[in-house]
């Protein structure tokens, strides 16, 4: 990294920080990028729940249908401002990584505003993050989508802003369809995620 | 844009999307709250007959019933020696551990935050998980690690155990110790946990502890491989323990209760991590819990034994010093400080087995702009006698 992006890094999160959690009585030095773990702890977490919502082009896309092949499956929303683009940015990055590598995962980002995502708006995400093939934009009816939420452990409520509130997490689900990972939004990191999706091929094997 | 300037804008984008949270010291995976706090979350064991509660108190300044008990949500059984909480990720349930039972009682504080719901009883925890003696609920995404002090009689090492957030038992973690408590740094992907004493033990009345059973270790873990990768050896019973709360901040404190110290625990730059001591408590301070503040500047140590809250600058990380002291908190034990550290609340209930003094209370401490503390002469929730006790306060959250 070159010492003005450090500077870069530093500056864009101690003032987020400074609003967020925490300020800094003095200065500490950069850390080196999180440690990644090679041989990561992919516990039985729990069956994923089954889903079944419509793609962008109106096809039923249900969960059973991608066993076999390792799924991360996001909730966002494309009117989301802060973490969720730079979320699917995380994820766009994931697959240029998981393509190149030839390891067979599935990325599914579902919307959790129904009501402003249509399948238009969710094309347009897809193609501003450069989703390719094996990226499943996904929508439901709001009845549908609460009971998808619900078996998830997901919630949303409006804020006065307009911004959705939801625990934004993602779920690493291997082909068998069992939950081996849960990330947080807020501390996702592709890097670590690829070495995850390549212990689970691995265990495959 | 690279790797780190990503995950630094992505860490930043998260937190701005709610303001601040209500408190420190919450696994950095808990959504974040806006403050000031309105409602106090109090886990409380009758001082007697009856079954475990958890209080809802009216923290809201403006609010006319400030400084009263709302509501009990009793939990159905007695002798679960109520003792930490933890919120989920999600901040929507909280996890109630019980150090006797081993019982973990799940709320729903979402729905309705002033009327929390008894969710579920996760029973029988020993058989699940082979371990004793639940101490410190933790938030990771999706789930609850709870640390354990003993095997599953009550003695021997303990270890971390690992919950959906909802209660399904997903796995056990082994330690060399008995584990206290937990601190995540998410940009190292570390996790440290402290340690005291078996089950067995602390359920037993003072003079019956055995200080060759006391623990001595933080253990640091590779958090995503769930793996140990040190052991710190220091003074022993080393309870609550901080990381410092700035992004990439290398450092924490543990507060060492047998023997009577703060030690300070560091990252190097090669990963390695060092443990020293950085100061030794008063005489009979016995110190039961510490609480940090959001900018870095204070620790807060209660002093079990000295009856005392000690307010310490760590403005300068290794050059700690005693600023102010706070006294006539007879018993001092559990505190929380809320994010823009002018309230610090105390109870002074450690375990029931360990008690020696029955003036059960849940006090306020104001926090000055120059670190100077003063205990509020007038919020004073007294749990010695009807309507709210005789009752032992134990853990608090804030919402």
């Amino acid at each position: 990294m070159f010492p003005w992006r450090k500077g870069v890094a530093s500056a864009v999160v101690a003032p987020l920080f400074l609003f967020s959690c925490s300020t800094a009585a003095h200065e500490e030095r950069p850390a080196p990028a999180s440690p990644l773990t090679k041989n990561p702890h992919m516990a039985l977490i729990r069956q994923a729940p089954e889903l079944a919502l419509v793609d962008i082009q109106g096809k039923e896309v249900r969960l059973a249908d991608l066993r076999g092949r390792t799924v991360l499956l996001a909730f966002v929303y494309t009117g989301c401002t802060t973490a969720c683009p730079l979320l699917t940015a995380r994820m766009a990055r994931l697959q240029q990584k998981l393509i190149a590598a030839r390891l067979p995962a599935v990325l599914v980002s579902v919307t959790v505003d129904p009501e402003r995502d249509d399948a238009k708006k969710l094309a347009l995400f897809g193609k501003r993050f450069g989703a390719r093939a094996g990226w499943h934009f996904l929508r439901g009816e709001p009845a549908r989508l609460a009971s998808v939420l619900a078996a998830y452990d997901e919630w949303t409520q409006r804020l006065p802003s307009g911004e959705l509130d939801h625990p934004a997490r993602l779920h690493l689900i291997d082909g068998a369809g069992r939950v081996r990972e849960i990330y947080s939004l807020a501390f996702f990191d592709e890097e670590q995620a690829f070495l995850d999706i390549r212990a689970l091929a691995r265990e495959a094997n | 844009m690279n790797r780190k300037t990503l995950l630094a804008a992505l860490v930043g984008g998260i937190f701005s999307l709610g303001t601040a949270s209500a408190e420190t010291c919450l696994s950095p995976y808990i959504k974040a709250k806006s403050g000031p706090e309105k409602l106090m979350y109090l886990w409380t064991l009758p001082a007697g007959q009856g079954s475990d509660y958890l209080s809802v108190i009216d923290v809201n300044l403006a609010s006319p019933t400030y400084g009263k008990i709302l509501k009990r949500i009793e939990v159905g059984s007695a002798g679960n020696e109520a003792h930490h909480m933890g919120y989920t990720d999600d901040r929507g349930r909280i996890w109630a551990a019980s150090l006797n039972t081993s019982r973990f009682f799940i709320f729903d504080v979402r729905t309705d935050p002033a009327n929390p719901r008894l969710e579920r009883v996760v029973e029988n925890v020993p058989g699940l998980t082979g371990l004793t003696g639940p101490h410190t609920p933790y938030a990771i995404p999706g789930r609850m690690l709870i640390t354990m002090a003993s095997g599953p009689d009550g003695t021997g090492p303990g270890g971390v155990v690992e919950f959906t957030n909802e209660g399904e038992y997903v796995a056990s973690h082994k330690t060399p110790n008995h584990a206290y408590e937990i601190v995540v740094k998410p940009e190292f992907n570390r996790m440290v946990v402290s340690s005291w004493v078996p089950q067995k033990m602390f359920m037993s009345p003072m003079d019956k502890w055995d200080p060759k059973q006391f623990s001595n270790s933080l253990t640091v873990w590779d958090l995503k491989a769930r793996k140990i990768v040190q052991e710190l050896k220091g003074d022993p019973v080393p309870l609550a323990t901080r990381w410092a709360l700035k992004p990439n901040a290398s450092y924490g404190y543990s507060i060492n209760h047998a023997g009577n110290s703060i030690w300070m625990f560091r990252r190097g730059q090669d990963g390695v991590f060092s443990y020293k001591k950085a100061a030794d408590l008063s005489a009979g301070c016995l110190p039961g819990d510490m609480r940090q503040s959001a900018d870095d500047r204070w620790v807060y140590v209660s002093c079990i034994g000295g009856g005392e809250v000690q307010a310490w600058d760590i403005s300068k990380p290794d050059r700690i010093r005693l600023h102010d002291t706070v006294q006539g908190v007879v018993q001092a034990n559990m505190m929380h400080l809320t994010l823009d550290g002018k309230r610090l609340y105390v109870t002074n209930s450690a375990i029931s087995s360990i008690d020696f003094s029955p003036r059960y209370a849940l006090r306020l401490i104001h926090v000055g702009p120059d670190g100077r503390m003063k205990q509020d002469p007038f919020f004073n929730i007294d749990f010695t006698q009807p309507p709210n006790g005789p009752a032992r306060p134990h853990d608090m959250l804030l919402n």
